[in-house]
């Protein structure tokens, strides 16, 4: 069957499939534990896992039909305690699926109270040639609350020999720390825009992603450190902000990318947590 | 436009504007200095990404959106699009750089009579990033908006192809032939900043925040950015 053509300015969020998903985590007693969950439609956790110990919660977020198509509408809002250390990934790349004109959404509000700590770290999302997708993410800190978030993408399924030459894909990300924004980036790149081989956008490669970690102050000696990390083919860049040290990608391999912020969070994590890197064991299968 | 509003813009745009405009690259040094640059073509190649992947799509409908709140004496939404300005510079020198025009430019305008009142209103407001304090001084002198947007975006390339003309070397008559071409791509691009809604705006631009992180470390500089 031949894919209908994507019309321009389809609005078509009736059709699909709603989800959301709601996660609150407390700290009690040097525990932190997952207090609230609530959802509705495709979106699941599992149990809560604590392989470092009883301090960080571990939860890996499901999303059974493992894609996202056209209309469908994805929330889940994550709210960590006063205390309390979460981290969140994904058993898999999430897919966004080429849609027939519906846009696809996925928003994600996650809020860090003082003293909290965050670790959003899903797996990498594809997004497949003709998909309309709108992702948002939008991080609360109060002061005092940390954050370290994985964002990585690859435009078209490039195992496969896959261009991304017909889709659009919009990407927000704004960090507030204490209720003003410290981190803003909106991204809209369609499939026949110039900035996809534009030297100072993609320049060809299928793969972007950012790494950020926020609420702290790195010192000169963890920002060489990070500098420091061997990045074959120079795919990679650092740079200090205030409150933030910011990780950037671009390069053909989605896995050198992942590996290349899975050993930046390592050495992040020592001063943004106090404890070392502990890989969740899902990413090893 | 009334000829004293173009005079008045003509000396904001100005690279004689005391706010160190001509001390950063944004980036482009390093691409001379990792070779991506080489040429003229590729100095004009690199300056028209730069400028479609965040002056067009982002600058200059945030600068827009200030004029606009300035004209309405909303200093709320000034100060509001000043953070977002400040959080979409994607790397330290970039948002540096924007931070100590901003504070150039508002000494300037605290010493200008007819700029004072924006100097007043950005008063103890924390780090103020250069579109900032220019949109004031451009209400506060009578120029419109679309005009300011052209200018703004003018200057920008002016002071790009300076640090071309510097940073490849250039010859001076290459330089004029970059600013021809780009030039011709700004009245399309102005036209859509003005009504480009703000959920539209786009700062996406990796391969000018990979350049401006390599450029912290760059081992013999020119420029501050």
């Amino acid at each position: 069957m031949t894919p209908a053509p994507v019309p321009a300015d389809a609005a078509g969020t009736e059709c699909g499939w709603p989800a959301s998903l709601s996660l609150a985590y407390r700290a009690l007693d040097h525990r932190t534990v997952l207090a609230h969950r609530a959802h509705h439609g495709p979106l699941r956790v599992q149990k809560a896992l604590y392989p470092e110990g009883p301090a960080v919660c571990h939860t890996l977020l499901l999303h059974p039909p493992s894609g996202i198509a056209g209309g469908d509408r994805l929330q889940v809002d994550v709210e960590v305690g006063p205390a309390a250390h979460a981290l969140l990934t994904t058993p898999g790349a999430a897919k966004w699926y080429r849609s027939a004109g519906p846009l696809a959404q996925a928003e994600q509000r996650l809020r860090v109270a003082a003293g909290g700590l965050l670790e959003w770290l899903p797996q990498e999302a594809i997004v497949f040639d003709g998909a309309r997708a709108r992702a948002s993410t939008c991080v609360d800190l109060a002061a005092g609350g940390r954050f370290i978030g994985m964002d990585l993408w690859c435009l078209g399924r490039t195992a496969s020999g896959e261009r991304y030459r017909s889709g659009r894909l919009a990407v927000d990300t704004r960090i507030r720390l204490g209720g003003r924004t410290i981190w803003l980036e909106q991204a809209r790149i369609a499939g026949d825009a110039p900035l996809l081989g534009s030297v100072a956008g993609l320049a060809g490669a299928p793969v972007f992603g950012t790494l950020i970690a926020a609420g702290l102050d790195a010192d000169d000696a963890l920002l060489a450190a990070c500098r420091a990390l061997p990045d074959p083919g120079g795919h990679g860049g650092v740079t200090r902000l205030p409150h933030l040290l910011v990780a950037r990608w671009r390069g053909d391999c989605t896995q050198a990318a992942r590996a290349w912020f899975v050993h930046l969070w390592s050495l992040i994590r020592p001063a943004l947590a106090g404890r070392p890197a502990q890989t969740p064991r899902i990413w090893n299968t | 436009m009334n000829t004293l509003a173009l005079v008045r813009l003509l000396h904001l745009a100005s690279p004689t504007l005391p706010v160190g405009a001509f001390s950063y690259s944004q980036g482009l040094e390093w691409q001379v200095d990792c070779g991506a640059i080489r040429t003229e073509a590729d100095a004009g190649a690199w300056i028209a990404a730069v400028f479609d992947a965040g002056i067009a799509t982002f600058e200059l409908p945030l600068l827009a959106a200030q004029m606009r709140a300035w004209a309405a004496d909303d200093i709320a939404a000034v100060l509001d699009l000043n953070d977002d300005y400040l959080a979409s510079r994607e790397a330290a020198e970039l948002r540096a750089e924007t931070v100590q025009m901003g504070y150039s430019c508002l000494q300037l305008l605290k010493a200008l009579p007819e700029c004072a009142g924006v100097a007043a209103r950005l008063a103890d407001r924390g780090d103020i990033a250069y579109p900032t304090a220019w949109s004031g001084a451009a209400v506060a002198l009578g120029v419109p908006v679309e005009p300011a947007l052209t200018a703004w975006a003018w200057a920008w390339a002016e002071n790009q192809v300076m640090a071309a003309i510097k940073a490849v070397p250039l010859g001076q008559t290459a330089g004029q032939r970059l600013l021809m071409a780009l030039g011709e791509a700004m009245p399309a691009r102005v036209a859509t900043a003005l009504e480009l809604p703000r959920e539209d705006w786009s700062n996406f631009a990796p391969g000018l925040a990979l350049a401006s992180c390599r450029h912290e470390t760059q081992y013999s500089r020119l420029f501050r950015s």
